[in-house]
């Protein structure tokens, strides 16, 4: 039985994918590879498929929303789902035949109970009676009690349950949030079956690490799976120290490490690096002339030559790189930055060959939304695929030149927009616009880069405020996404403080029936997170002032 | 099956022209037995909730009563223990499943039942003694037998005349449902004088439930044959129906029509008395009711009138039956175009004036349609209307009716499997010849008929295992198609 695989666009799917696809070679399973990017794709694809298939593997999509009722698959259809986008539909949750949901059984789901959100509808009927069919009246009829007590009643009671259950469907759906990877969870089923390799373990890595760097999951979430996979890597990777050097060229090792939360750093220059991290930039507020000059003392304070600061990190003094991350770390804490180093892993392979985990994220991401146009749409698709094989560096660093691009593009947007004033308070919400014309904003029109960008921006313009309400608000950002068809594309991030157990955006406010109805806009949630949706350019005042009545 | 034939005289075959409705009345019968199982509860939740006093809806703490309880409380004379009785009594006979009305019964507790009825002091106990034994004479036979011969109807009968209002209700419904099985208990019910009180309740102030069920418990006292209701009855009776039939309330208008078609349903003389009222306009303008329940039964009182004399059918003509029929022949209900069939075959079968009203009023078209393209019940139906056609039509009639385009529809349908319908189509062929051989066109025909497929028909049915078909079918070839 040939089984379809459709796979969402975004770095913890690929990495699940990869460590399914070597299951299947593994098991000799025949697949087809499908690459889906919004819900209209995966449709069209189901719909091409769905006659030679029976069996169908959905990666990172089709979990947040009934799939049968949009699919409307025959019955003899089987769909198994790993997909981290929560809540997860209770119709899938509930549906214990054609729809199979990989989930992780520690990850903490809170479902509705059955009884409280479905019930059978025998008694649906009774209001619409055949009253209207002509036929000749009843010669007798009977005078029912519970026409009026008893009716009244079951009618009172189930009013109270459709409104509670409204309540508990309105609880469990209105944010949005992510559970476990899905390269991790794919992984777990690769050790449970005893197939488990080192391969595998990267990508798995990769993908927590792919959530980690889009802030889809929170810091404790994190740090408790990195725990998780470092007991797989120990158990991998268990050589002694002094073997180490005796490693071959097509051998892999993996490491765990509290590496410096410095974007690509070891590929590039430690100054670059800095600028262009999130983190540091929107600590110092690198943005303004102080924000460079504390930059500058930084840097003094380390101790560090700027010449050797700029030039290309495997080309400075081994000297100084020794003990490089605990001197960083140290003058950092002076500036206020405690969180600079964190816990990742690192692949060695080959001579020289080291990465980080998030060098991979960077780079894969950056093949996938590469907007320079070099073949038909899955070409981008099939390049960030390839890249995180072993075999493909060249391809690994054409991503790695592309992240920088992206990254310094992300930079300079969120500076020019922090110091032209482009993030205005809604109100409820805080709001930014890219105009069209904007540098790189064509970068911008790919969901991954813009929500990288979004989540940028609202870290920066929280450092950049006074205003300490800021903190608490939730950002919504447009850019342009195809000015022929005159649509933006709109994201909605969640708000920068860390108070609640989950990264979660309330994404009611963005569904369908809530602000894009009341207004007629012409939205388009083609996204598999909901929290993006597409829309005609001039909708979007009308959308933003029915978000705005909505939130507040 | 005497009844089927049941016409006026006209002609050599006028014996099997105008039919009255015995097939139809026996299908009606078959639906209705299952409709018994959904009686009309809908119907009956706005007029409780007008009804129920504040006082009722506290006393809904229910009190759970064994049967052996019942009995003593019943039977037993403290006031506030039979009350509690009957409410438990009339609660489990108001139960949607499977209410005890045989055990009940069994109890022996109906005739105090009745006797509760006659409680003038305590209008609770009579109202819930009322309702107990509605709900006992809605069951079978046997179980309305039970409370006639606990001797409810004069007790009931005195009941509609209640100061409360809510009382006479229980009574006016208890009555229908006796009414409603059949004529025996319906003239026991008449005998006991229940018409004009149960009349004298119709007003305009009461409330809309509450005439639905006067509607409806009339409609039963008009209901039934062998024998129909009184006649002085149906004389009181039938004002008040052509009252009831300008409410605007679609259930108070169709339990009148029905009202007037089972009134309609019977001899000419019956039919008489209701077209004497002036009714028709009315019923002819509820044919065009949207409401399905409205213009089922207006279309049967119609069809039924028109089974009458020449007169009588005149009379509903000239009330406008035939601007209406077009749109019911061709309306998307097989049952719908069925009827209006029915009726326009009995209009064919009148005189020849009549036959060119319906001609100069558009009616070939759509009989054709109907003919070509309808519901198998309601083509036999149209059969039935050409056939009477082509024996009461003038020559020139006739031909109208072949230019229409009937032969090819017609002849299609001798590929039917209804040997009866077979030989009333090879029998109005024959009128056809018989008209053609008068024009000399006899050739012509022949041709047409052959163009049309029709002598391949024609001859293929005399191999048919029907011998009445085969010999029908064997004349018209030999008399008509052997001389090359």
């Amino acid at each position: 039985q040939r089984v379809l695989l459709l796979v969402a666009s975004d770095v913890d799917a690929l990495c699940a994918c990869k460590i399914l696809q070597a299951l299947f070679q593994c098991d000799h399973v025949q697949y087809t590879l499908v690459p889906v990017s919004g819900w209209q794709e995966l449709e069209t694809a189901f719909l091409e498929h769905k006659d030679q298939f029976k069996y169908f593997v959905l990666i990172n999509c089709g979990a947040n929303v009934d799939l049968l009722e949009i699919l409307q698959p025959e019955e003899d259809t089987f769909f198994f789902v790993c997909d981290s986008h929560r809540p997860i539909n209770v119709v899938n949750i509930y549906n214990d035949t054609q729809i199979k949901l990989l989930v992780k059984q520690d990850d903490d789901l809170d479902v509705p109970a059955y009884d409280d959100i479905f019930r059978d509808e025998e008694e649906e009927e009774e209001e619409s009676e055949n009253e209207s069919d002509g036929s000749e009246p009843s010669e007798k009829r009977r005078r029912y009690e519970e026409d009026v007590i008893e009716r009244t009643m079951r009618r009172r009671q189930r009013r109270e349950w459709e409104a509670r259950r409204r309540e508990i469907l309105f609880d469990y759906e209105q944010y949005e949030y992510h559970g476990t990877s899905s390269a991790m969870v794919m992984f777990d089923l690769a050790w449970i079956m005893s197939k488990d390799l080192n391969d595998m373990l990267w990508w798995a890595i990769v993908g927590l690490t792919d959530q980690w760097i889009q802030d889809k999951i929170t810091q404790m979430k994190y740090v408790t799976d990195i725990g998780i996979l470092q007991r797989h890597v120990s158990r991998h990777n268990h050589r002694n120290e002094d073997e180490e050097n005796s490693l071959s060229i097509d051998c892999m090792r993996i490491a765990f490490e509290y590496d410096l939360r410095l974007a690509l750093y070891q590929h590039w220059s430690l100054y670059e690096s800095l600028c262009n991290t999130s983190y540091t930039s929107a600590s110092l507020k690198l943005w303004s002339v102080q924000g460079q000059k504390r930059l500058q003392e930084f840097l003094a304070d380390m101790g560090l030559p700027l010449k050797q600061v700029k030039q290309k990190f495997h080309s400075m003094d081994m000297s100084l790189k020794e003990n490089l991350r605990e001197m960083i770390e140290e003058s950092a804490n002076k500036f206020g930055m405690k969180d600079l180093r964190i816990q990742t892993f690192s692949i060695h392979f080959g001579f020289k060959n080291r990465f980080s985990a998030s060098d991979i994220v960077y780079a894969t991401a950056s093949l996938m939304e590469n907007i320079e146009k070099e073949g038909p749409e899955t070409t981008n698709f099939i390049k960030a695929l390839d890249s995180l094989s072993r075999g493909n560096l060249d391809k690994l660093h054409q991503g790695l030149d592309l992240a920088k691009k992206q990254l310094c593009a992300i930079q300079q947007t969120v500076a020019s927009c922090i110091c032209t004033n482009l993030v205005i308070s809604q109100g409820p919400f805080l709001y930014c616009s890219l105009m069209e014309g904007t540098p790189d904003v064509k970068l911008f029109s790919k969901p991954v880069s813009l929500c990288l960008l979004s989540k940028y921006l609202l870290k920066s313009f929280v450092c950049s405020t006074k205003n300490k309400r800021c903190k608490l608000l939730p950002l919504v950002m447009a850019a342009p996404m195809d000015v022929e068809q005159g649509t933006v594309i709109m994201v909605g991030i969640p708000p920068e403080t860390e108070s609640s157990d989950k990264k979660k955006f309330l994404q009611s406010a963005f569904s369908e029936e809530k602000a894009a109805d009341s207004t007629n806009s012409r939205t388009l949630h083609n996204h598999f997170d909901m929290s993006i949706i597409e829309l005609k350019t001039e909708d979007r005042s009308k959308f933003l002032d029915a978000l705005i009545s909505l939130l507040s | 099956s005497e009844r089927m034939r049941k016409f006026k005289n006209k002609g050599k075959d006028a014996a099997a022209l105008r039919r009255q409705r015995v097939e139809v009345s026996v299908e009606l019968r078959k639906a209705k037995k299952d409709e018994q199982i959904l009686k009309r509860r809908s119907v009956l939740i706005s007029l409780m909730e007008e009804n129920l006093s504040p006082e009722e809806h506290k006393k809904n703490e229910i009190i759970q009563m064994s049967l052996e309880e019942i009995v003593g409380a019943v039977n037993g004379s403290d006031t506030e223990l039979q009350l509690q009785a009957v409410q438990a009594t009339r609660r489990m006979l108001s139960r949607q499943k499977d209410p005890p009305i045989n055990q009940i019964i069994e109890l022996g507790i109906v005739p105090r039942l009745v006797e509760f009825l006659s409680r003038a002091d305590n209008a609770a106990l009579q109202f819930e003694a009322a309702w107990a034994l509605t709900n006992i004479a809605s069951g079978t036979s046997d179980h309305t037998k039970a409370v006639v011969e606990g001797g409810a109807i004069p007790a009931l009968v005195s009941l509609l005349s209640s100061p409360h209002m809510h009382i006479s209700e229980q009574s006016v419904w208890a009555l229908g449902n006796i009414a409603g099985d059949g004529p025996l208990y319906r003239d026991a019910i008449i005998n006991c004088h229940a018409v004009p009180p149960l009349l004298a309740l119709v007003s305009p102030v009461i409330p809309v439930g509450f005439l639905r069920n006067i509607t409806w418990t009339l409609s039963n006292l008009c209901r039934n044959k062998n024998p129909c209701p009184p006649l002085h009855v149906v004389k009181k009776i039938l004002p008040v129906l052509i009252y009831l039939l300008e409410y605007e309330d679609k259930e108070i208008i169709s339990d009148s029509c029905w009202a007037l078609s089972y009134l309609t349903d019977g001899s000419n003389d019956r039919i008489q008395i209701v077209v004497d009222t002036g009714v028709l306009p009315r019923l002819v303008q509820l044919m065009t009711s949207p409401e399905l329940t409205v213009m089922t039964p207006a279309l049967r009182a119609i069809g039924n009138v028109v089974t009458g004399t020449d007169e009588q059918t005149q009379a509903a003509i000239d009330a406008g039956v035939l601007a209406v029929l077009p749109c019911l022949l061709r309306h998307v209900k097989p049952t719908v175009q069925k009827e209006a069939a029915w009726a326009l075959s009995n209009i064919a079968a009148g005189p020849c004036r009549q036959i060119q009203q319906l001609i100069t009023c558009g009616l070939l078209p759509p009989l054709v349609e109907l003919l070509d393209k309808g519901d198998f019940r309601a083509q036999k139906e149209a059969v039935w209307a050409v056939a009477n056609f082509t024996t009461g039509g003038t020559i020139e009639q006739v031909v109208e009716l072949v230019q229409s385009g009937i032969l090819k529809p017609l002849l299609n349908l001798l590929s039917s499997k209804d040997s009866k319908t077979i030989l009333i189509i090879l029998d109005t062929i024959s009128n056809l010849f018989l008209a053609a051989e008068k024009l000399g066109q006899t050739n012509k025909l022949c041709l047409l008929v052959e163009e049309l497929d029709g002598l391949e028909k024609i001859e293929a049915l005399q191999t048919h295992e029907n011998n009445m078909v085969y010999r029908a079918a064997l004349n018209i070839i030999e008399k008509y198609f052997s001389g090359e």
